[in-house]
């Protein structure tokens, strides 16, 4: 028993190793092809430690695009967290009742059916025509974004309930009102969760559509601008902290999840 | 009267557990329905609420201009010569970006060394939207249609290569072990085992981005183009012009619906012994 766990743990070590020296050689590779060899023009792929420099850089210096890298981050982060929170108040209480209800079902299912088939970012053109290019049209972008994603997992959440857990619950006299707080909502959680994720995965890569659309802040604006003004180490630094902060949105909504949703596996 | 008699009965039990399920008949009947009396709703609003029309127009100005663009062009070209290029450049990125991701993910899921090289670089890139690379894609592939591949592409790639990590992953032990015990070479053990089983999670992850290409479609055609049905919306929210902004979307919704259905039906053929091939 001990040898095979030492063994294990030894495998894993060196995987980690392999999984070090593999980023290390892609950086060598990296700043080889732009900084050694120069195959590339800095235009299309600067140097790792130009990126690197552009970062720090950029929690100070405001030029090329009017704003340092944290007020870029704060502007889009307030956008995402304004339009989810809707979405995601509105999003599961109306999941749970349309799979609850049967006449919800029925009725609101096919308009809704009709209204999720519309691509993401489709409703970006839209909010930007009916509210124009403010904060309100991309908070009604992200909403819109998210509220679909959550919907559909809190109805299928629900929808999935095991028959058999609300046999015997009925069997032991639960109301209605029971059947849905005790056994339907806790045994749909980890769907509900799932739809939570997703909907804010998908509305950090929307509010990034729409600042490259139509805004003067944000990371979206940040690279757009840097686009136009050939700077590709800030795009990349942009992009990276895109990537960076839609990782830390969905790693702290999985601690919540954790701590909230009890019994899975 | 046998339905209404069911359906007053059903009133103080839940839909998830109430006997009878709703018919297939009957679905699509509610369905027909409630479309209509959105569709009613939607002309009503436009006909007698001052200003709603000017926003939002009307069900009847949206059809009509949708077949009007099906003979007069937009731009240059008409709706379906639009739909025709939206369609090849879904294609050409899909295709790519599935080969690659799915061999990837197979790689990773497979064999540890593989996902121990990999990983860190696709961990870094993954969580990056496809359309946070619409400035680097015009800075490396130009302004051309290669971007527009790529950025299909980039989305395909990640959304397959999670799949298929996560179906290889989830191969029975068991099942290894025993073909392992019978002495098949890591090679059988690829293509007998560990491959067929994570088909329908490819299939999953197949149908996923095929989805999602037709979003991604509106922020590769934001790259410089003249042509598609995301350029129709783009286009129309350029010129203030939602009428043509809703007949892109719906054609797009459309087309994705259509797509979704071939993918399925594509699905049900290849893997008919899996559950969801059923």
């Amino acid at each position: 028993m001990k040898l095979s766990k030492m063994k294990k743990k030894n495998n894993k070590v060196k995987y980690i190793l392999i999984s070090i020296i593999s980023f290390t050689v892609f950086l060598i590779i990296w700043y080889m092809v732009t900084d050694v060899f120069k195959l590339v023009k800095p235009i299309s792929l600067p140097s790792p430690v130009k990126v690197l420099e552009s970062f720090i850089n950029k929690f100070t210096v405001k030029r090329p695009d009017g704003s340092t890298l944290q007020a870029h981050v704060l502007s889009s982060l307030r956008i995402v967290l304004t339009g989810y929170i809707a979405g995601s108040i509105v999003g599961v209480p109306l999941g749970i009742f349309m799979a609850w209800n049967r006449k919800a079902d029925m009725f609101i299912r096919p308009v809704f059916d009709w209204f999720r088939s519309v691509p993401g970012m489709g409703w970006i053109p839209v909010m930007i025509l009916i509210f124009g290019i403010n904060i309100a049209s991309k908070a009604a972008i992200v909403f819109a974004i998210s509220f679909v994603a959550i919907l559909i997992n809190s109805y299928s959440g629900i929808k999935n309930t095991n028959p058999v857990h609300m046999w015997v619950a009925q069997t032991f006299g639960a109301s209605n009102k029971q059947l849905l707080f005790r056994v339907a909502i806790p045994s749909a959680l980890p769907h509900i969760f799932t739809g939570l994720r997703q909907g804010l995965n998908q509305a950090w890569a929307s509010v990034v559509a729409a600042e490259m659309i139509g805004s003067n802040r944000g990371l979206g604006y940040m690279i757009q601008m840097n686009r136009e003004n050939s700077r590709a180490d800030l795009i990349i630094v942009g992009m990276l902290s895109i990537g960076l902060v839609g990782t830390i949105l969905s790693f702290v909504l999985q601690k919540f999840e954790d701590k909230y949703v009890r019994g899975r596996h | 009267m046998a339905t209404s008699n069911n359906i007053k009965k059903k009133k103080t039990k839940p839909a998830i557990i109430s006997e009878d399920q709703i018919t297939k008949k009957q679905s699509t009947l509610y369905a027909f329905i409630s479309f209509a009396v959105v569709v009613v709703l939607w002309q009503l609003a436009v006909l007698f609420l001052p200003n709603f029309g000017n926003i939002f127009p009307g069900p009847y100005d949206v059809v009509a201009l949708m077949i009007k663009i099906v003979k007069e062009p937009v731009g240059r070209l008409t709706l379906f010569a639009h739909l025709g290029w939206t369609l090849k450049r879904i294609f050409i990125g899909y295709i790519i970006g599935a080969v690659i991701g799915v061999i990837t993910g197979l790689a990773m899921g497979t064999s540890k060394l593989a996902n121990a090289i990999i990983s860190p670089v696709f961990e870094i890139l993954r969580p990056i939207p496809a359309i946070a690379w619409v400035p680097m894609a015009i800075l490396w592939f130009g302004l051309g249609e290669a971007s527009k591949y790529f950025i299909i592409g980039f989305s395909t790639f990640v959304i397959c290569a999670l799949n298929s990590i996560a179906g290889a992953r989830a191969t029975s032990e068991k099942l290894k072990g025993a073909a392992r015990m019978l002495g098949a070479s890591e090679r059988q053990l690829f293509s007998k085992i560990i491959l067929p089983s994570s088909v329908p999670q490819i299939f999953a992850g197949l149908q996923i981005s095929l989805s999602a290409s037709c979003s991604t479609i509106l922020a590769a055609e934001m790259v410089r183009s003249e042509e598609g049905a995301g350029w129709l919306i783009l286009r129309g929210m350029n010129t203030g012009n939602m009428t043509l902004v809703l007949v892109g979307l719906i054609v797009i919704s459309v087309t994705g619906l259509i797509l979704a259905t071939v993918m399925r039906a594509i699905e049900r053929k290849a893997i008919s012994w899996s559950f969801r091939g059923k």
